[in-house]
C-alpha cells in the first residue's frame, strides 16, 4: 500500500515515517517564512498536526506528501493563531527548545542570515498573499509547478502567473540588479555580450 | 533572492518533536472549538439551499449543557446541540414535551441498523416534523413541530455528527414512523451521512 493510502488511513507508523522524511523540508520552509528558527518549530510541529487531522483529504494517488505538506505549512504560517487555537491544548505540552549557546562562528553566520533574511523579506513583503505563497513555494522551497499547484490546490496555470508577476515585481522592487558586463564591438542593437 | 543553505532541526529537537507530534496524534480527539453563531448564520443559508429534508446545522461547542430544548408559544420545539452527546436525555426531555420522539445520533461513516427502523414512515410531506427554513429570529438549531407526529405514531431523529474545518456540523434526519421503532445499531455504511 502506498505511503498516501497508509497515512490516509490513519497508519501512525507511516506517519512517522513522513515527519522524518520532511520535518527538515517543513522546517526550513516554515524558517523562510516567519524569518526565526525558534517559530519555525511551531509551524512544523502545528503541520504535522494538522496534516494528521486533514489526512482523509490526502489523495490515495500521487507522489511525495511534501508539496502538500508545504501547502499546510503555508496555511498555518498565515493563520497561526487559528492553528494554534485548534491545537492549544497540544501546543502547551510541545517541548519547549533550551537556548544553548551558540559557537562564535555560527553566530556571524546567524548575524549574516539575519541580514540577508530581513532583506529578502522587505522584498517579499511588497507581493501580494497569493503571490507570495507561489514564491514561497517555487522559489525558496523549490517545489515544480505542478506540485505548488497541488500544495495550493490551485491549477498549474495560476501557479505560474501569479510566479511570474511575482519576479516582475521583486525585479522592479529591489532583487540586486544583474552583474556588470561588458559590450564588446559595436553592431548598433545587436551587442555581443560577454559575462 | 538566494537563501541560506537548508539546516537540520537542532541536535535531539527532531526526536522530541516528532515524539511530541506521535504522542499528540495519538491522543484521543482534541477538544473542539465554538464557531461563533453570526458565522453560522450563513451555514443555515447554506443549508436551506441544500436540502429539505436534511439540514445542516454546526453545532455550537464549549456551552453546556449538551443541548437545550425550548417550546415555544406556537407549539414548536427548539432543539440546540452544543455538544454531541446524551442522546436519550434529550430524547426523555422532548418526551416531556409532548413529542413522542426516539433520538439517535449518528457519527460520520455509520448508519442505523436495520433500515427502515419502521414498518412505514410518513413522507416528509405527509408529516413535515422537521420545520425548516426555521422561524424568522431562530437561534441556529433545530425546529420540530411535535403535532405532526400524531396519535400512536412515533417521531424518529437522527443527528449526524461530523468533524469538519472549524467544527462540528450536525445533520437532522427526522420522520413520522407508524408501528414499533426498531433499536438504532450503528453499522459501518460509506453512504452519505443520514441517507436512508
Amino acid at each position: 500500500m502506498s505511503m498516501r493510502a497508509r497515512i490516509r488511513g490513519g497508519d501512525q507508523a507511516a506517519f512517522g515515517q513522513l515527519f522524518d522524511e520532511c520535518s527538515k523540508a517543513v522546517y526550513n520552509h516554515a524558517f523562510r517564512l516567519t524569518g526565526n528558527w525558534s517559530a519555525a518549530e511551531d509551524v512544523m510541529a502545528l503541520t504535522f498536526l494538522e496534516a494528521w487531522r486533514l489526512r482523509a483529504r490526502i489523495d490515495p494517488e500521487g507522489g511525495s506528501l511534501k508539496p502538500w505538506l508545504l501547502g499546510i505549512a503555508t496555511n498555518v504560517h498565515r493563520n497561526v493563531r487559528r492553528a494554534a487555537r485548534r491545537h492549544d491544548d497540544a501546543l502547551s505540552r510541545l517541548p519547549r527548545g533550551e537556548e544553548t549557546p551558540d559557537f562564535a562562528d555560527e553566530v556571524v553566520g546567524r548575524i549574516h542570515d539575519a541580514e540577508r533574511l530581513a532583506a529578502v523579506h522587505r522584498a517579499y513583503a511588497r507581493l501580494r498573499r497569493q503571490e507570495q505563497d507561489v514564491f514561497a513555494l517555487c522559489v525558496w522551497a523549490g517545489l515544480g509547478y505542478a506540485q505548488a499547484a497541488e500544495a495550493l490546490g490551485i491549477p498549474v496555470g495560476t501557479v505560474r502567473s501569479r510566479l511570474s508577476r511575482a519576479r516582475r515585481k521583486l525585479a522592479g522592487a529591489g532583487e540586486p540588479p544583474p552583474p556588470p558586463r561588458q559590450v564588446v564591438g559595436d553592431r548598433g542593437p545587436d551587442k555581443e555580450e560577454i559575462r | 533572492m538566494n537563501w541560506p543553505a537548508e539546516r537540520d532541526l537542532p541536535e535531539g529537537r527532531h526526536r522530541l518533536l516528532k515524539e511530541f507530534v506521535m504522542s499528540e496524534i495519538d491522543r484521543a480527539p482534541a477538544k473542539r472549538r465554538l464557531p461563533r453563531p453570526t458565522v453560522l448564520a450563513p451555514a443555515l443559508g447554506l443549508a436551506a439551499a441544500a436540502a429539505a429534508a436534511v439540514v445542516a446545522v454546526p453545532l455550537l461547542f464549549g456551552g453546556t449543557p449538551a443541548y437545550a430544548v425550548s417550546k415555544g408559544a406556537d407549539g414548536l420545539i427548539h432543539i440546540t446541540i452544543n455538544e454531541a452527546k446524551d442522546p436519550k436525555g434529550l430524547q426523555e426531555d422532548l418526551r416531556e414535551m409532548g413529542a413522542n420522539v426516539v433520538v439517535d445520533y449518528i457519527p460520520q461513516g455509520k448508519k442505523c441498523s436495520p433500515q427502515p427502523r419502521a414498518a412505514r414512515f410518513l413522507s416528509a410531506e405527509e408529516a413535515p416534523l422537521t420545520v425548516f427554513p426555521m422561524p424568522e429570529g431562530s437561534e441556529p438549531g433545530f425546529v420540530i413541530d411535535p403535532r405532526v407526529i400524531g396519535e400512536g405514531r412515533t417521531g424518529v431523529l437522527e443527528f449526524s455528527v461530523s468533524e469538519n474545518d472549524g467544527g462540528v456540523i450536525a445533520g437532522i434526519w427526522a420522520r413520522v414512523a407508524e408501528g414499533p421503532i426498531a433499536e438504532c445499531v450503528l453499522v459501518d455504511t460509506t453512504e452519505a451521512p443520514l441517507s436512508h
